[in-house]
């Protein structure tokens, strides 16, 4: 919370610009998605990522929630791009609150996207990421 | 897409939370507090104090005819909100020896609920009514409420999210027949549409100035001049007021007060005809979106308030992303909360479009650009946030 208002100049700035937002743009030779909701809030996450030789080329959200969870979840696939598989760590979500300056009592929201992105690591235990020598990028 | 970045400049479409003040008002104001201003305490018998008990009672005088009652009958408070639990909370306690139980709606304003609230926790028996989904009392649902031992009815006249407007006339009527004393809160109504108390069966009666282009901070409640209107005050120390509301007046907010009801009185009219313009055409230039509810009844409801919800939008977002369009998300008063609107719930909305919901309120300077600004920002806002969202299903 800062004394301008609720929202820290990052939320505006990734509420208003999205960059992440929508669907992969690509097509990828592993392709997945991770989705969650909050019932008490009526938070929905879907997060879809797109991954070549081993790595997170791409990774997109869709929200249906407040301005701090469009904007984690803006941060959030920005921070997991170019991260490899085999190490997908994820920001963790203390870290994320504290740079939006997110209220304590959103943290149950902003956990959405914690447990989109679990699920999304589940499908990649079981997505075999037997990729073609070349990467499919003719449609790109 | 960028939202927030172009147009600084706000567009501000908030009046049933509070009006910019008329610059007359403002020029009222000043000439009291300025140099040679009327400062002194109005209680205090030297000329100056003359002067301004002259003002203030000029000011009494003004917001009497603009509700065609005697000037003795206004009681200055702070504003809606004092004056409402002046006269729920004083009633009750004045009448407790006529009976413990109250009425009131589910709908009213949290500046009544929560007074009744307290008095429930105190031992009184308080029935709350629902809403019919139009917002109004159903025929039937207070006189089924009323008991032998009811000592006070409340009813809003003007709904401050929906506009939905009350038949407080019927409403007042059936109390009066019963005996049983009848508060308003007019807040949402007072100077903006015609209020002839010589003519209503209202025993009490709630409104603020700033509500209607005046000064914040000063209000009145209205006592019917009966002699079974009486209530006990709330504090003590001073015999200001009746002695039902002890301590100095604000002289400047008081002469704003008055400047503002006289004011509304000349433009009532024809601020009420460019209210209905501006409303219809907000809903035409909205309502070509899929998924647009209107909140309350068009037919019966204030023209100064269009309530709107959107399907599969969450409320949060959509009021930032309408910026710098200032509107409300539910009342101004439990924005803050993040909850669904109490009042939409009431009225049979359910938690996805309540927590949508967004009040458009319109003022004296609002111009017909500011409402196309407003479809122009409601449309895209509504068409981004969706284009981001999961399927429903997801």
């Amino acid at each position: 919370m800062t004394a301008a208002g609720p929202y820290n100049p990052r939320v505006l700035l990734h509420f208003a610009t999205p960059a992440h937002a929508g669907d992969l743009k690509r097509r990828y030779p592993v392709e997945l998605e991770g989705k969650a909701a909050d019932s008490a809030s009526g938070s929905r996450v879907v997060l879809a990522a797109g991954i070549d030789r081993q790595v997170f080329r791409e990774v997109r959200f869709r929200v249906f929630g407040c301005p701090h969870l469009v904007a984690a979840a803006e941060a959030w696939c920005h921070d997991a791009e170019g991260r490899s598989v085999t190490a997908p760590c994820a920001p963790a979500v203390t870290d994320l609150m504290a740079l939006l300056d997110i209220p304590v009592e959103k943290t149950g929201r902003i956990l959405v996207l914690e447990d989109a992105w679990q699920a999304l690591l589940k499908q990649l235990d079981r997505e075999p990421i037997t990729e073609p020598t070349t990467a499919r990028h003719d449609q790109q | 897409m960028t939202l927030l970045s172009d147009s600084p400049e706000i567009v501000y479409l908030d009046h049933a939370a509070t009006t910019p003040p008329d610059p007359e008002v403002v020029a009222a104001m000043q000439a009291v507090l300025g140099p040679g201003g009327t400062f002194a305490n109005p209680s205090s018998i030297h000329v100056a104090g003359r002067r301004s008990r002259r003002l203030t009672e000029d000011a009494r005088a003004a917001v009497a005819r603009m509700l065609n009652v005697e000037p003795r009958s206004i009681v200055f408070t702070s504003g809606a909100t004092e004056s409402n639990n002046l006269a729920i909370i004083g009633a009750a306690r004045q009448r407790a020896h006529r009976g413990r139980h109250l009425v009131t709606m589910r709908t009213e304003h949290k500046a009544v609920v929560e007074p009744f609230g307290w008095l429930e926790g105190e031992g009184w028996s308080v029935s709350w009514l629902d809403p019919a989904p139009d917002g109004l009392l159903p025929a039937g649902a207070l006189e089924a409420a009323m008991r032998d031992d009811t000592a006070l009815v409340s009813v809003m006249h003007v709904n401050n999210e929906t506009g939905v407007v009350q038949d407080i006339a019927a409403i007042g009527e059936l109390c009066r027949s019963r005996g049983i004393l009848f508060h308003c809160d007019a807040a949402q109504s007072a100077g903006k549409l015609p209020l002839d108390l010589a003519g209503l069966p209202v025993d009490l009666l709630s409104l603020t100035a700033h509500k209607f282009h005046g000064p914040q901070g000063i209000g009145a409640l209205y006592l019917a001049d009966r002699p079974d209107v009486h209530i006990a005050p709330l504090m003590h120390g001073g015999g200001q007021e009746r002695r039902l509301r002890p301590g100095t007046l604000p002289v400047h907010l008081v002469a704003g007060f008055g400047r503002a009801a006289e004011r509304s009185r000349e433009r009532m009219r024809d601020d009420l005809a460019r209210y209905r313009k501006l409303n219809d055409r907000l809903w035409r230039g909205i309502s070509r979106l899929p998924g647009i509810h209107r909140n309350g009844d068009p037919a019966t409801a204030f023209p100064g308030i269009l309530n709107v919800s959107a399907e599969d939008v969450e409320g949060e977002s959509l009021l930032l992303a309408l910026e710098p369009l200032c509107v409300a998300s539910g009342s101004a008063c439990n924005s803050q909360t993040g909850e669904p609107s109490y009042v939409l719930r009431a009225l049979g909305r359910d938690d996805r479009l309540a927590q949508s919901a967004i009040r458009f309120s319109f003022g004296r300077g609002t111009l017909p650009a500011d409402i196309d600004f407003a479809i122009g920002r409601y449309r895209r806002a509504i068409r981004h946030l969706r284009a981001m969202a999961p399927p429903a299903a997801a």
